[in-house]
């Protein structure tokens, strides 16, 4: 066993940037969190998750490091994946719940590819109603990963209490539109949503008709929020309430997720 | 010169005990000679019984006692690992003589003269030499001495409670060897019954007897011998114990193995050996096989072969006892016998040559590859080799068809990421803009395109109208392997923001009944 002198260590602890301004600037850190848990909920598959976890997956691909994915709910296109900018050769699938197994749980090979510590993110499909104390689990083993770790699970989940530090919930906002509220972060409650663009499907002009015309329509469009960027590189800006321009805090002492 | 010499003096009792289940190995347990009792462990010494009580008399004190008996083959696998992780330490190792042909050898010399300078000296070889050999579980006596029968004799005689002998030259070989005796060798115990009448029973009481007088009376054999062993005449060059070409071991179990984990059990006995041989030759296995023999018995008027093989290939070749046990046991849960198996043998000749990387202290992009090589063998073990997959896209325009899943092989991510290593790829950005000549797919597509009812010519998905957005693409492809696919594919949008993919056929009266109307196809997430 030889050790040389001169290697270093790369530096850990980070937050990766998740590609949207206006999502690192409410996020502590600045970003996705590494060596945690992140959760998302979703109604049903595509509404447009992959393309808002795509910037920062492609670019753990760049650094030349894997991509894991476990269950997921459909086949997978190359050629879309392509367009997002994935690497499929840096992209791994794994099934868990083709075989049953006596003895083992369908979330082992997910807790080993945490534990390892050699993959460079993971986004896994939980099965529905999952217990708590396996999402604590989870969430121990994630703190030897590291880079993020994405759980996707349904929305009724929003109604258990979760291990994971960082929870969003998502939802389609329209053409090319994302919806987001986070439920639960390490840092003052957010009120109201996030709307995101992303990357487009769409030509603009084909965008812009959609919107209108769900405007006209359907109920009145969420409302738009621009925050201003505050130091996004300022790590823990978030535990300082003095320093954001955020809502004021409702009156009340509980604080509805919803 | 200078010999090192193993003696292992509860070889057969040490080498039947490992063949019994774990559990077991705590109760009362005694190895059985012809009659009497050779040795017991410490749980039948606290019920009484004592080595040479008779069988009926033990068993009268330990009801429970579990007997066993010498079996000469087993006791020389044992010597044999032990002479083959001797041999990673030096080229020179060979028995120690026996007294006679029948008896078994239970010593292992070693040369080690020409090691010294490149272990830093006998200390720290025999603390490297302990800690090679702990994981065989063997009771061993160190000694060393400047003859090969010197160092053989001391090892002997040091069993007694008390320390190890070293000798480093000739005088202290002979002070030490004052109090040695006589039995321990051939000749000695050949003639040990006038011996001992006449009072001279150790080393020391024969060296101060005049030589003519004692070679007249003993004969010339046992003055030879005895000058041997102090150094004084010149030992004829031993047999060199050579590694076999490949490695070959079998095992008998005590009890029938049906589950996974007496199987593990005893395949462990045989994995350590494997590794010892590996090591000695400064190689790594790649590929081993173990067969599990079923009783005739129970073969005859069933469907049940003579031994059940389980290959086990690793994508990089190891020396890890702790990796090597796992992949056999996740191995094992999947597999199932047709019968009990009695018998284990391993078989093995596959081993890379070379040493192997370094151990690094901070993650490294090497490390990084190893440490995910393993992990995906060990995904592959407990899953099945076909549900850890990668993509490959295809040159196809059917969308069910650009991609193909097929099993990935661990060295051959082990080799991509190797190439990109850490270093950012600088051509490519991070996310392309929107390529107009291509439209954008939809990250998922469903198996199966799903028919969707119509109301008012529109699509309902879920029962809500769909708002087409953008199409007409229009994709005909396949007519080279009758999945003729011409659909016309248009973005469209729910009611509550999400966009789906659909189509419908291009030619409406020309596909059949159930292929007309509209079919959602993939979702943009």
């Amino acid at each position: 066993m030889l050790w040389r002198g001169d290697q270093m260590d790369s530096a850990v602890g980070r937050a990766l940037p998740t590609g949207f301004a206006t999502l690192d600037a409410q996020l502590p850190g600045g970003g996705w969190p590494r060596r945690a848990l992140t959760e998302l909920l979703l109604p049903h598959p595509g509404v447009g998750e992959i393309r808002l976890l795509g910037p920062c997956l492609t670019a753990i691909q760049q650094q030349g490091r894997l991509v894991m994915l476990f269950d997921p709910p459909a086949k997978l296109s190359a050629q879309a994946l392509a367009q997002l900018g994935f690497d499929v050769a840096q992209l791994l699938v794994v099934h868990t719940r083709a075989r049953v197994i006596p003895g083992s749980d369908s979330l082992w090979a997910f807790e080993q590819a945490l534990k390892s510590g050699h993959v460079g993110g993971v986004l896994a499909w939980l099965p529905a109603r999952l217990r708590a104390d396996r999402l604590r689990r989870l969430q121990l083993a994630a703190q030897a990963h590291d880079g993020p770790a994405f759980v996707l699970r349904e929305r009724a989940a929003q109604q258990r209490p979760t291990a994971a530090p960082l929870r969003l919930a998502l939802c389609a906002g329209g053409a090319d539109r994302l919806e987001l509220k986070i439920l639960k972060r390490r840092g003052p409650p957010l009120a109201s949503p996030i709307v995101l663009t992303l990357p487009p499907v769409l030509s603009d002009a084909l965008r812009e008709q959609a919107w209108r015309r769900q405007r006209d329509t359907a109920q009145p469009a969420p409302q738009v929020v621009e925050h201003h960027a505050h130091e996004p590189s300022q790590v823990g800006s978030m535990t300082r309430s003095s320093r954001v321009e955020a809502m004021p805090l409702p009156a009340a002492t509980f604080i509805s997720l919803v | 010169m200078l010999w090192i010499s193993l003696h292992l003096p509860r070889l057969s009792f040490e080498s039947w005990l490992a063949v019994l289940p774990p559990e077991q190995r705590e109760q009362p347990a005694a190895l059985m000679g012809a009659r009497d009792v050779l040795m017991c462990n410490p749980a039948a010494q606290r019920l009484g019984v004592r080595p040479g009580l008779q069988r009926v008399t033990a068993l009268a004190l330990a009801p429970q006692l579990q007997l066993g008996r010498i079996d000469a083959a087993r006791d020389r696998q044992v010597l044999t690992s032990v002479a083959h992780v001797a041999l990673a330490f030096t080229p020179a190792v060979c028995w120690a003589e026996t007294s006679g042909p029948a008896a078994a050898p239970s010593t292992v010399l070693l040369q080690v003269q020409a090691s010294l300078r490149y272990f830093g000296g006998l200390t720290p070889l025999l603390q490297r030499l302990r800690a090679a050999l702990a994981p065989l579980n063997c009771t061993l006596q160190f000694a060393s001495a400047p003859t090969a029968q010197g160092a053989a004799v001391l090892a002997c005689c040091a069993g007694n409670g008390s320390d190890e002998l070293h000798a480093t030259d000739l005088p202290q070989l002979e002070g030490l060897l004052g109090a040695a005796p006589l039995w321990l060798i051939g000749t000695g115990r050949a003639q040990w019954a006038v011996l001992d009448s006449m009072g001279l029973g150790t080393f020391g009481a024969l060296r101060r007897l005049p030589r003519p007088a004692l070679q007249r009376r003993f004969g010339p054999a046992l003055l030879d011998e005895l000058d041997t062993v102090l150094g004084m005449r010149c030992e004829p060059p031993p047999a060199w114990i050579t590694l076999p070409e490949t490695f070959e071991v079998r095992i008998e179990l005590q009890t029938r193995a049906d589950t996974t984990d007496q199987l593990l059990h005893g395949a462990q006995l045989l994995i350590e050996p494997l590794l010892a041989w590996a090591r000695a030759q400064q190689a790594r296995v790649r590929r081993y096989t173990l067969f599990m023999h079923h009783e005739r018995h129970r073969r005859q008027g069933e469907e049940v072969p003579v031994a059940t093989e389980l290959s086990i290939a690793l994508a990089e070749a190891s020396c890890d006892a702790a990796h090597l046990s796992l992949l056999l046991r996740e191995r094992l849960a999947h597999l199932s016998l047709p019968a009990p198996t009695l018998e284990l043998r391993l078989h093995c000749a596959d081993v890379v040559r070379g040493s192997p990387h370094s151990a690094e202290l901070f993650a490294s992009a090497r490390g990084e590859r190893e440490g995910l090589v393993r992990l995906i063998e060990r995904l592959q073990a407990r899953l099945g080799a076909g549900q850890v997959q990668q993509l490959r896209p295809m040159a196809d325009h059917r969308p069910e068809c650009d991609a193909a899943f097929h099993a990935v092989s661990a060295d051959a991510v082990g080799s991509a990421s190797r190439q990109t290593g850490r270093r950012p790829s600088p051509a490519r950005p991070a996310v392309p803009e929107p390529e107009r000549s291509t439209a954008q797919r939809p990250v998922w597509l469903l198996d199966e395109p799903q028919r969707l009812a119509e109301r008012q010519s529109r699509p309902l998905l879920d029962g809500q109208p769909l708002q087409l957005l953008c199409g007409p693409e229009r994709i005909e492809a396949g007519w080279w392997d009758a999945q003729l696919a011409g659909r016309d594919y248009f973005i469209a949008q729910t009611p509550d923001g999400a966009l789906v993919w659909l189509y419908r056929a291009r030619l409406p009266l020309s596909v059949a009944e159930d292929a007309q109307g509209w079919f959602v196809h993939g979702r943009f997430g």
